[in-house]
């Protein structure tokens, strides 16, 4: 067992990347506020949950159970990827060709897992779309869904529990965006996510 | 006896307490008690600095009680190695127990003396005409000058320090420190070789990552005739290594060190970690690798097999490692993998994943492809040493479902509404 230096550069291992959160489909689709954190170019962009938490970047496990091509010059692939309690939306256009090439070799219905980056777009007809630009797309077994589920269950708990405690400045803006959504609802979509799983 | 560079050492040790003797008055006085009264050089400089003493006011050295356990002149106080302080003149006895080869002409004689108490390194100046030093004898050195040198304490042997033999039986146990107890100098420890890292400088024979209970150390072995290498996981005990000090991090050199290996087994703490949560990223570099053959290398080589520093190696050695993220939805942590590690998260052994370099149209690719989809989105526990913001992995584990953690996810959903 050995390990090189060369093979832990520095700049890497200090750079933080931002985590992948873990939220239900129904949670994703109330979004309807994006914002930018700096004003470089290269500043992420974050979708602010609802429950009070920015996100530059999602984990999902789901069951994909529609794939398109799309597009003849710039080709891409949209997707539907269910569960327990909504849709993601996942497309993977020809600037992930990593991703378009795994969304392109697995075929319908597959429990799948997705690292991607949400986006908020207001559709012609006035209405939002939240659709999740996918980095990887992997086939998985029915045990990391299940796994899944608890983890994103355990993530929204949290959320709601601490939205009602001290507000981060996150917490805040989302009362401003969201004035209409009580994060409680989040609590009982997490309980029959929870119970859809069989035991 | 250099009567001018011991008239300026003892000058500047009174500078050092804010006087200002005169250096060419100690010069003419030392010259007249040796030259004209036979003086010992020892006892000539002893008896110029307890004369200075009085006239500053000051206790005289050699006055503290410990001093003149025996033998002549012995000007200066008797110390254990370890409490010698810089800009201090003792009088010790210990052992040889390592003799480099001098850095300059002017030098005779360096290396390591030591005692129960701890090792110091010395230094003989060529000038002082002191005769050679056996490794492994014992001597009694009076009147050398302890000073420091980018903060490691050195033992000076001067014209004015009489050097004699001892030639009595005498044991010496050198007691290993805990890792978390080292400082700039020369230190004794028993450790565990945890981590072989990739020489990265031709005259680098080895380094790597050394940890004992108490935590870890960085290590080097520089190429020299007779110099082997450590053997990764075994234990050992290390006798007088220098400890160097480079931005607040302590490394040990151990070219001049005495090394045994031993039977028996360390648990290494300190930096170990432990994460749970899903591969959300594998990076590019992972899978199947070829590194460079030459001894002490082991550098990843490109596509092209070229080493960085030994070019093209056609004769390259395959190797499996994983780098990516681990995501447990509130932190990401640097991940890096070993062989054996890969090996069962992976379920492609080495050979399998060399099978397939060499077979599939793909080659390399269709290595880091089958591990990518093996690994990537699975939830997992590694376990390993943190270093650098990087957790090098040496145990995995899947997480499976937990229906425990079920029932208690659905009471605090169930729970009375917020
Ligand atoms: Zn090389």
């Amino acid at each position: 067992m050995s390990t090189n230096p060369h093979d832990m550069p520095r700049r890497e291992g200090a750079f933080e990347r931002e985590p992948a959160r873990r939220v239900f489909a129904a949670e994703l689709r109330e979004c309807r506020y994006q914002f930018k954190d700096g004003e470089d170019e290269k500043s992420p962009t974050f979708v602010l949950l609802p429950s009070g938490e920015r996100s530059n970047r999602i984990f999902i496990v789901g069951t994909l159970t529609e794939k398109t091509r799309q597009g003849e010059q710039n080709m891409f692939y949209r997707g539907r990827v269910v569960d327990p309690t909504g849709t993601f939306f996942v497309m993977a256009g020809s600037y992930q060709p990593e991703a378009m090439q795994q969304l392109a070799k697995i075929e319908p219905p597959q429990f799948v897992a997705v690292i991607g980056k949400p986006n908020l777009y207001q559709k012609p007809d006035g209405s939002w779309l939240v659709s999740v630009r996918v980095e990887s797309i992997t086939v998985v077994d029915m045990d990391t869904r299940d796994i899944w589920v608890l983890d994103a269950a355990k993530h929204t708990l949290d959320r709601v529990d601490a939205f009602a405690k001290e507000p981060t400045p996150d917490i805040l803006k989302a009362k401003e965006q969201y004035p209409t959504i009580d994060p409680s609802l989040f609590r009982k979509i997490a309980y029959d996510a929870l119970a859809q799983i069989k035991i | 006896m250099d009567y001018s560079e011991a008239a300026n050492r003892i000058s500047r040790k009174f500078a050092q307490g804010g006087q200002t003797p005169d250096v060419k008055k100690i010069e003419g006085k030392l010259r007249r008690l040796v030259d004209e009264f036979g003086v010992q050089p020892s006892e000539a400089e002893r008896s110029v600095i307890s004369e200075l003493s009085k006239e500053y006011n000051l206790p005289a050295p050699g006055s503290g009680g410990s001093s003149g356990a025996g033998g002549s002149g012995g000007g200066t106080q008797e110390k254990k190695i370890a409490e010698g302080v810089p800009g201090e003149w003792v009088t010790i006895e210990g052992k040889i127990v390592a003799l480099s080869a001098p850095a300059s002409p002017s030098i005779a004689q360096s290396g390591i003396i030591a005692d129960e108490s701890g090792a110091i390194r010395f230094v003989v100046w060529a000038k002082s005409n002191a005769p050679a030093m056996a490794e492994g004898s014992w001597y009694r050195i009076e009147s050398a000058v302890v000073d420091e040198y980018k903060g490691v304490a050195n033992l000076k042997v001067h014209s004015g320090t009489t050097i004699k033999e001892i030639t009595e039986d005498r044991s010496l146990i050198p007691a290993p420190a805990p890792i978390r107890d080292l400082r700039p100098g020369i230190g004794s420890v028993r450790v565990k070789f945890v981590q072989e890292w990739e020489a990265n400088h031709e005259r680098m024979l080895q380094s790597g990552l050394l940890g004992d209970e108490s935590g870890t150390i960085k290590f080097v072995i520089w190429k020299e005739p007779g110099k082997e290498r450590l053997v990764p996981g075994a234990v050992y005990s290390i006798f007088y290594a220098q400890v160097d000090e480079f931005n607040g991090r302590l490394s040990l050199n151990l070219n001049a060190a005495t090394i045994l290996q031993e039977e028996g087994e360390i648990a290494v703490s300190g930096g170990e970690s432990t994460f749970t949560g899903a591969i959300v990223h594998i990076a590019p570099g992972s899978g199947i690798i070829k590194r460079c053959p030459v001894e002490g290398c082991n550098r990843a080589l490109s596509r092209q097999n070229y080493c960085p520093v030994h070019e093209i190696q056609p004769k390259f050695v395959y190797d499996l490692r994983i780098k990516g993220w681990l995501d447990d939805g509130e932190k990401t942590h640097n991940i890096l993998i070993q062989r054996d590690v890969v090996e069962a998260l992976t379920g492609i052994s080495l050979a399998q994943a060399q099978e397939i370099a060499e077979n599939n149209p793909l080659g390399m690719d269709e290595v880091f492809l089958q591990m990518r989809d093996a690994v990537l989105g699975r939830y997992i526990t590694c376990h390993g040493r943190e270093i650098d913001g990087r957790l090098l992995v040496n145990k995995c584990d899947k997480v499976a479902f937990a229906s425990s953690d079920h029932t208690a996810l659905l009471n605090r959903a169930g729970g009375a509404p917020s």
